[in-house]
């Protein structure tokens, strides 16, 4: 029988196979879910969906777009956003 | 109407460079156009560029210089290479080996000997005077 606080489904089941080829059930951390943008709620694209452990000894270049807003906007939204913002721009400076 | 013609001022829609302003240099092609300003300077596609209503009198395919001025002219700022820090932390070291090979020579290792061995006396006399006068 597995121990009570493995009987609830948080942590995930692995099977992993030891040297002396018996096979052992281990319990492991479910993976976070996917980054999603803040406007749209599209799945972002370029940001890995990994334990924050790991994000943090990743360079900063491969956890987000470079890109103003990366990580927490979807480039449509950003378009978006930056198009209204020269739309303002042109009317004040004219 | 094409409104990316030489000398329009557009802001960079996609990318690194999102949210800057440009100036159009080159007309490349039918979509194609080189920009430059507070943008690394380079080809782009008009897709990624939103006009403003704004545009400088540049001529095609000035230079860097010649943004840079109509741009501080108008009181923006410029993209500027950055060089890398690397190079500085070599130096750093290369400084650090020398100063520990100056004192190995043979003079400075003789000096030393003897500033110690002229000291250490010294010390002694004062404490034997002070015995003495107690």
């Amino acid at each position: 029988m597995p121990a009570g606080k493995h009987k609830s489904r948080t942590l995930r089941r692995v099977f992993v196979r030891t040297p002396g080829s018996n096979t052992v059930m281990h319990y492991r951390r479910r993976k976070p879910s996917k980054a999603e943008c803040a406007h749209c709620k599209q799945e972002l694209a370029g940001v890995p969906q990994v334990l924050s452990h790991k994000l943090r000894n990743m360079p900063k270049s491969s956890r987000r777009p470079e890109r103003p807003y990366g990580g927490y906007l979807c480039s449509k939204c950003t378009r978006a956003l930056m198009k209204e913002k020269a739309r303002n721009l042109g009317g004040a400076e004219q | 109407m094409n409104l990316f013609n030489v000398g329009r001022v557009c802001l960079k829609i996609a990318g690194r460079d999102a949210g800057r302003t440009c100036v159009i240099i080159e007309e490349l092609d039918n979509s194609y156009v080189t920009i430059d300003g507070d943008v690394r300077r380079k080809k782009t596609n008009t897709k990624h560029l939103e006009p403003l209503a704004q545009s400088l009198d540049i001529k095609k395919g000035a230079s860097h210089e010649d943004v840079k001025k109509a741009f501080e002219h108008l009181g923006w700022k410029t993209w500027e290479h950055q060089k890398k820090e690397s190079a500085e932390r070599l130096k750093k070291v290369r400084k650090m080996k020398e100063k520990k090979a100056e004192p190995k020579t043979k003079k400075a290792l003789k000096e030393n000997k003897a500033s110690t061995e002229t000291k250490a006396p010294k010390a002694e006399d004062k404490k034997a005077g002070k015995t003495a006068k107690q």
